[in-house]
């Protein structure tokens, strides 16, 4: 078994996929021709295989990195439960959809919804963590349940929305309506960003679990943190108080 | 066997088998962590009467704890298992929670052996608490007046060794605590081992069982007390005028062994007339470390 799978987009896509069938948590330990049996969905067409779409070398392998642009293929990661999975450029949306366990890096950017629940599930991720080294759209860890899910870049509106537990750290901007109908849960905002109307300011401090949180992103995934984040203070609201109000957004104060 | 002048006499420490936990604790700044471990380890000098043995294993630098803070590592063992579960939590809710500044984090996390602690505390939350997952670690956070403390879950449990010892018998009293205190200072260097007594140092070994009280379990050392060389059955050599023990416990043999080798070495100079250990005929402990083997690069039976 080799270190690393690769699955390499062989065309650009044209249309969305979605790769919510494709049973991620399983790949690690397929062979090639396993992992390209795999079917996805094709927006306006038949069934594909990842096969369709993808060159798989190195398999079996505890972790699969995907190559290429796939900013139009939705649901990548859903149900992982355990392993690794390397996104090189852009993700769809609902990165992560429903995994529990294990990690996903998207080196671009992440589309709406990642780590979130489907319209009218009771809850997103459960557990694991997703780091996206660039962006993330609307609803990111949006009814999460558990799990974390770092945003290097901006993070867009209603990040957050409604978790019932879990973290959501933003290094970088942070849209409207944060956290908004969560019950608990962390949204960590160290740029700018507008604390939810139903926010209510607690105090400042050093929250000591976010030294752990940020020394362990550094040490295991090599997020780059400053100093001042490590060791600052932070200004800690409290809510959705118009739900269980358990919440937090924790602003570092630069 | 010689050293230095010192008979390392042909005998054998005598230690049990104990179940171990490793705290670290942080702080602010090395000052609140020695405060809140000063306090952890208190009154825990012997299972005898105290219910667990504790001590300081070493200080941690930021680089070596999970929050990036200053640290102390604390060693705490029982006989039992479940007495360990116990202990932790009266410990750790009375006196790292109680300080300010502190987190607690487990020092074994790859133990497979856990007992809930930070599970057990965070009802002094009253529901305020939450928890975090944190690289397949879970904390709670638990706000006190002064922000929050947070403490792992659960911590991990091994097996470890309790009374590895040896004794030092010397000329007089000021000699016994300068080859003691030098012997101390060694095995500071030593990780893996705490030594339970004040100072690390004990004055007042015990045999098992007792002459006249007969409910006692363990009662002077009359063999070893200069003072009764004259009206006992006395083990001490001519011109032994005082006698100091160092009790070492350990999380496994090999760190006990060696730390027993550096303090022996330390303890050997002018004044000191030999070094034996306590042991009871090899009937009570599993764990035997011969003097002269491990001075002599040898561990254990």
């Amino acid at each position: 078994m080799t270190a690393e799978a690769t699955l390499t987009l062989r065309a650009p896509l044209q249309r969305r996929v979605d790769g919510s069938t494709v049973a991620w948590g399983a790949l690690g330990g397929l062979d090639g021709a396993g992992i390209g049996a795999q079917e996805v969905w094709v927006e306006d067409a038949e069934r594909a295989t990842l096969g369709d779409l993808f060159e798989v070398k190195g398999a079996p392998a505890p972790r699969i990195r995907l190559v290429g642009d796939l900013g139009l293929m939705d649901g990548i990661g859903a149900g992982l439960t355990a392993g690794e999975l390397v996104v090189e450029g852009d993700a769809g949306w609902r990165l992560g959809r429903r995994m529990s366990g294990g990690v996903i890096e998207v080196r671009g950017n992440a589309g709406p919804l990642a780590g979130g629940a489907d319209p009218g599930a009771k809850r997103g991720m459960t557990g694991g963590e997703i780091i996206i080294r660039g962006s993330a759209g609307p609803m990111a860890g949006a009814g999460s349940r558990r799990g974390l899910i770092v945003v290097q870049g901006d993070a867009g509106d209603d990040a957050g929305r409604a978790m019932i537990a879990g973290s959501v750290l933003v290094f970088g901007s942070l849209g409207e309506n944060p956290g908004l109908f969560s019950k608990r849960g962390s949204i960590v905002a160290f740029g700018a960003h507008t604390p939810s109307a139903p926010y209510r300011y607690a105090c400042t401090y050093r929250p000591p679990h976010l030294r752990v949180t940020l020394r362990y992103l550094q040490a295991r995934h090599e997020v780059p943190v400053a100093a001042g984040q490590l060791t600052g203070a932070y200004r800690r609201y409290s809510g959705d108080l118009a739900e269980l109000g358990a919440g937090e957004i924790l602003s570092w104060i630069p | 066997m010689q050293l230095r002048g010192v008979a390392i006499e042909d005998t054998f420490a005598e230690a049990f088998t104990m179940r171990v936990a490793r705290v670290v604790v942080t702080a602010r700044n090395p000052r609140w962590a020695r405060e809140a471990a000063l306090k952890m380890t208190g009154f825990a000098t012997s299972v005898i009467g105290c219910k667990v043995e504790a001590g300081i294993e070493r200080e941690l630098a930021e680089s070596e704890t999970p929050d990036g803070r200053p640290g102390i590592s604390v060693l705490l063992l029982t006989m039992a298992r479940e007495d360990l579960g116990h202990r932790l939590i009266e410990r750790v809710g009375q006196t790292v929670l109680t300080c300010p500044t502190t987190s607690c984090f487990d020092g074994l996390p790859e133990a497979p052996d856990r007992v809930g602690v930070g599970s057990a505390l965070r009802v002094f939350g009253d529901g305020f608490q939450g928890s975090k997952v944190i690289g397949g670690r879970r904390f709670w956070r638990i706000p006190v007046m002064e922000g929050e403390f947070l403490v792992e879950d659960k911590f991990g449990l091994q097996k470890g060794i309790g009374g590895g010892n040896f004794v030092i018998l010397a000329t007089d009293a000021d000699t016994a605590l300068a080859a003691a205190e030098a012997g101390v200072e060694a095995i500071a260097q030593v990780p893996g081992v705490i030594l339970p007594f004040p100072g690390g140092i004990v004055r007042s070994g015990s045999k098992v069982g007792a002459r006249r009280s007969k409910g006692l379990i363990a009662s002077t050392n009359d063999a070893y007390c200069p003072t009764l060389r004259a009206v006992t059955a006395s083990a001490l050599p001519e011109g032994v005028g005082s006698v100091l023990e160092i009790v070492v416990d350990g999380t496994d043999a090999p760190a006990v062994s060696r730390a027993l080798r550096v303090g022996i070495d330390a303890a050997c100079r002018e004044g000191v007339v030999a070094i034996t250990a306590a042991n009871f005929d090899g009937k009570l402990g599993p764990h035997h470390f011969h003097l002269r083997q491990i001075m002599s690069g040898d561990g254990t039976r």
